[in-house]
């Protein structure tokens, strides 16, 4: 085991390639190209796609950093400037909105709840956005959030940090092996009943990482009508019986199951660290069993809590892991370029795991710069191209709002019942997990309704006094003008020709302005490429 | 996928359902030039999903954990059996709670589970236990029972959604899972109205105008390097219009039912939710589920479960009437059950909390035998003391009796091989 830990700390260590302490991201960028084109060996491939044009950039940046489309005067103002250094100058001003932590922790908020165990830990979504957004905005350091999220106490309303926790009902089995997986991108859970003859990790290992969290108990709390629960590490134990399979209370230590006799109390679990081999006593307080992990966890020498993120976050932009699925790393898994990897894991080490620097680098690849192409069913080299993916709800719905004009909230029914936000109809609708390959996610049917169908878009897109439509039809009296206008609205593009040819012959060919343009509209929100960030 | 969908509440947006047949046939005519399927096409389709022969299932649902004590595990002798008296039912020695007397008449086709028990008393927890036959787990997201039998009996390609859930089911119902959004449920919250989204929002003219439009304007996205991802959309979009526009959409409306059938089912939301379960597997769909609740009686649980039984009592039992006058309840499994049972002693508030240990699953159709009881409680219903019979053990049984082999295996999101059923046996004598 400590073998393993130093081989793979070496060959992390080794691949420094003579850059700079703490490369720029403008630095790290040319050297993972130049590494990716020698490792890959695809300056010579045929399918290697070229740079993306700036409206598909200027789109493509919108949606990965905020989650929604550039205004019209974004749009055109970019497309004007000659600055050779507009697409540098656009990802930094991005990363400076506030809106950028907003959609990205609504991203980890989904990396968290889609794969909790305690249903109720709905309660805590909210917080858990709040918190992400907060400490994503200011710069905080990826291993000082992931600390903050495996020690956190507190109501979990108001304290996002416990939502991770939360999630799991306070469950030690469950909360660690989500934190494996979320911030080491190791499945260590399958250990959690049987040593899995393809994976190195055994189960009592399993066992020794949930024994940091046996004295974790979520309390449920009420505060007058509204009901939360309360994350707290205690290291006095009340004679309760535990109900109903709840952890309202915690436990002294943790104990492996016996499987043969699971009516027994199981084995006594000593807390340690699978990756570094290091351990606490027996009857450690619980501060100081979750302080400790949290350290081992995120330490440079843990080669997994950098490389975890760093593949996420580069899957997510360039449309394509290192490994994939994205969280399932480990020793034993396929890496699609190794060297490459360990330089930019390497290189967000060295920038004290910033994360606005690993956005930064990242986009300003021409790996990630490359047009978008669907992926193929077996390629010949990974990142040739970049890749069209699948808008998440919260980001469809920004889209569809904006290009709309649908507000947030819904008035109130005449009864004075609040309506259900169309923003949770599309979260329940659209959402997905998104730590699942982009491949394996698909359509259904309701998806399908909703956008054909629904009274929410279709009332939007009514060529009436109050909607955005009505508006422009009244505005402007030139349709290509108008045309040009509902493009850059929904696609941030202009037409092409032949998409003016066929609108324009459509508009002939209908009853009315209104009409034609209502069905315009309409299919430029039905459109593959309006759910799609290309 | 969402499965495991994250906001799990009902879609509000309702509509009047405009379009008729006749308007159908000409739309679903003229639709075939713009990449639907033809008319005749829809109609041998359909002629085929009518011969189908495989078995289906109806999930009645009893939200929040019905008390056994005020259903089918009736206590008159104990002091924890409340005040609920028992009564014969058709099947002599099988008494129930006087509060189900439609039910006793049909005891007969009624195989009742009394043994089942469980460990996990949580609603949520045990409501994924219930649905997907596992404790949910943050690794692998188990598909839910419905998911399970659409994929594996469901034809994928008809026009009506294999899989339809009805009313309000909890949190912990889960959905397509690691089977994909393909496999979800598709969602009604009332089955007095059509399905929300499926009713044209213009003149079917106009509607085949757009998706025209649409089409053309698809193929520069394509052009342009996300071929797959148009191919995909393409088909959603047939799919989807190949379902809205099928004349088979009639079997969503049960105002088309006899007034004798709908006042046979009762004028409550669970009766019409059983009378176009009825109505929805005669059209070729796989499995229903209807919702009804809530059960979570933790104060008056005797007027409370009484009031509950009685939105129960008379559609239930006409259900399985209906089914087995119309010769398919022999191909129907029908299953009632909810998460958990409830506590024998009355709390002060003459309430009863969760209680997993012990509770009731009644199932009908399908191979089971009626008219017998599995298991028993003893006196005070405080634990099984015959033949206990487990979470897997259901399952085991629901995969028999539909001809599901329960050891099929899914693939996780990382490859991880899942059965359907981990463990457990199915109930021999529970089959005839």
């Amino acid at each position: 085991m400590l073998r393993l830990f130093i081989c793979l700390n070496i060959s992390l260590l080794l691949t420094g390639y003579g850059v700079a302490a703490q490369p720029t991201s403008e630095e790290a960028a040319a050297q993972i190209d130049r590494q990716l084109s020698e490792e890959l060996a695809t300056a010579s491939t045929a399918g290697l796609a070229p740079r993306a044009n700036d409206a598909t950039f200027l789109r493509r940046a919108f949606l990965d950093l905020l989650g929604e489309l550039p205004h019209e005067e974004d749009t055109l103002a970019f497309l004007l400037d000659d600055a050779p250094t507009k697409r540098q100058k656009l990802i930094a001003g991005l990363l400076q909105d506030p809106v950028f932590g907003l959609h990205w922790g609504r991203y980890w908020r989904d990396v968290i709840l889609y794969r909790r165990t305690e249903p109720r830990a709905i309660l805590s979504s909210e917080a858990l956005t709040q918190f992400l957004k907060v400490k994503i905005n200011g710069g905080t350091s990826w291993d000082a959030l992931a600390r903050h999220f495996i020690t956190a106490n507190g109501d979990v309303r108001q304290n996002g940090a416990t939502g991770l926790i939360m999630a799991h009902g306070g469950r030690p089995e469950e909360t660690v092996a989500e934190l494996s997986r979320i911030f080491m991108g190791i499945q260590i859970q399958c250990a959690q009943c049987h040593d899995h003859p393809s994976d190195r990790w055994k189960r009592e290992q399993f066992h020794q990482l949930a024994a940091f969290f046996p004295r974790v108990a979520i309390r449920p709390q009420r505060n007058g009508n509204e009901r939360t629960f309360l994350v707290e590490g205690r290291d006095t134990f009340p004679r309760r019986r535990r109900m109903n399979n709840n952890r309202y209370v915690g436990t002294a230590e943790h104990r492996m199951p016996n499987l043969e006799h699971p009516e027994q109390p199981g084995t006594l679990s000593q807390p340690v660290f699978f990756v570094n081999g290091k351990q606490l006593s027996l009857g450690a307080d619980d501060t100081a069993r979750r302080e400790q992990l949290a350290q081992w966890m995120t330490a440079t020498e843990n080669p997994w809590f950098a490389a975890a993120v760093v593949n996420r976050m580069w899957a997510e932009l360039v449309g394509q892991g290192f490994y994939e699925p994205v969280d399932d790393l480990g020793p034993d898994r396929q890496c699609a370029a190794p060297q490459t990897m360990n330089y930019l894991v390497t290189a967000f080490q060295d920038n004290d795991h910033d994360l606005k620097w690993l956005f930064r680098t990242i986009m300003s690849t021409a790996a990630y710069q490359r047009e978008s192409r669907s992926r193929p069913a077996s390629e010949t080299a990974p990142f040739l191209a970049n890749r069209p993916q699948r808008l998440r709800a919260d980001t469809l719905f920004n889209t569809l709002s904006e290009s709309l004009g649908i507000p947030e909230r819904l008035q109130r029914n005449n009864g004075g019942r609040a309506r259900r936000s169309p923003r949770r109809l599309f979260n329940s609708t659209f959402g997905y997990d998104p730590s699942i390959s982009r491949d394996s996610i698909s359509g259904s049917v309701q998806q399908t309704l909703l956008m054909m169908n629904s009274q929410i878009v279709n009332s939007a897109i009514q060529a009436r006094s109050g909607t955005q439509l009505g508006q422009l039809l009244r505005q402007i009296q030139d349709n290509r003008r108008l045309l040009l206008t509902l493009y850059l609205r929904t696609l941030s593009r202009q037409p092409t020709s032949t998409e003016e040819k066929i609108c324009l012959g459509y508009l002939t060919e209908s009853t009315s302005r209104e009409e034609a343009f209502e069905d315009i509209l309409w299919s430029l929100v039905n459109s593959t490429e309006f759910l799609h960030r290309n | 996928m969402s499965h495991p969908s994250f906001w799990q509440t009902d879609i509000s947006i309702r509509g009047e359902r405009t379009i008729h047949r006749r308007q159908l046939l000409r739309l679903a005519t003229s639709l075939s030039s713009a990449g639907i399927m033809s008319f005749p096409a829809l109609v041998a389709q359909g002629a085929k999903q009518l011969k189908r022969k495989g078995k289906s299932c109806i999930l009645l649902w009893m939200q929040g954990g019905p008390s056994q004590f005020e259903t089918f595990s009736p206590k008159p002798s104990h002091s924890n059996g409340g005040d609920t008296k028992a009564i014969a039912t058709q099947v002599p020695g099988i008494e129930i709670a006087e509060t189900l007397p439609q039910i006793s008449t049909v005891m007969q086709d009624v195989c009742l589970i009394r043994s089942m028990n469980s460990k996990e008393g949580s609603h949520p927890r045990a409501q994924s236990l219930l649905h997907t036959g596992y404790l949910p787990t943050a690794s692998v997201q188990f598909p839910t029972l419905g998911s399970h039998v659409a994929h594996q009996l469901g034809d994928g390609a008809d026009e009506l959604p294999n899989f339809v859930r009805i009313g309000r089911v909890g949190r912990g119902g889960s959905g397509g899972g690691l089977l994909g959004v393909t496999y979800d449920p598709f969602v009604m919250s009332d089955a007095s109205r059509m399905p929300e989204n499926t009713t044209l929002a213009t003149t079917d003219r106009r509607y085949r105008r757009r998706l025209k439009l649409r089409n053309q304007l698809e193929s520069q996205f394509a052009k342009r390097g996300a071929r797959q991802e148009v191919e995909n959309q393409k088909e959603l979009y047939a799919k989807s219009s190949r379902m809205i526009l099928s004349p088979r959409m009639d079997a969503f409306d049960i105002s088309q039912e006899p007034k004798s059938m709908q006042t046979a089912y009762g004028d409550t939301a669970f009766g019409k939710g059983c009378l176009l379960a009825r109505r929805l597997l005669e059209s070729g769909v796989t499995f229903v589920e209807v919702a009804a609740g809530n059960w979570d009686t933790h104060f008056d649980n005797s007027s409370r479960s009484q009031s509950l039984c009685q939105q129960i009592d008379q559609p239930y039992a006409q259900l399985l009437k209906d089914l087995k006058q119309r010769g398919v309840l022999e191909k129907t499994l029908v299953i009632w059950m909810g998460e958990f049972g409830r506590t024998p002693r009355i709390n002060p508030r003459g309430g009863r909390d969760h209680f997993p240990r012990a509770f009731n699953v009644a199932l009908s159709g399908a191979g089971i035998r009626g008219g017998q009881v599995i298991g028993r409680t003893n006196e005070s219903g405080t634990g099984v003391i015959d033949r206990p019979i487990s979470v897997s053990d259901l399952f085991q049984t629901f995969c028999r009796a539909l001809e599901i082999d329960a050891d099929h295996e899914n693939l996780s999101g990382i490859g991880r091989p899942i059965k359907i059923v981990d463990g457990g046996t199915s109930i021999d004598e529970a089959f005839s």
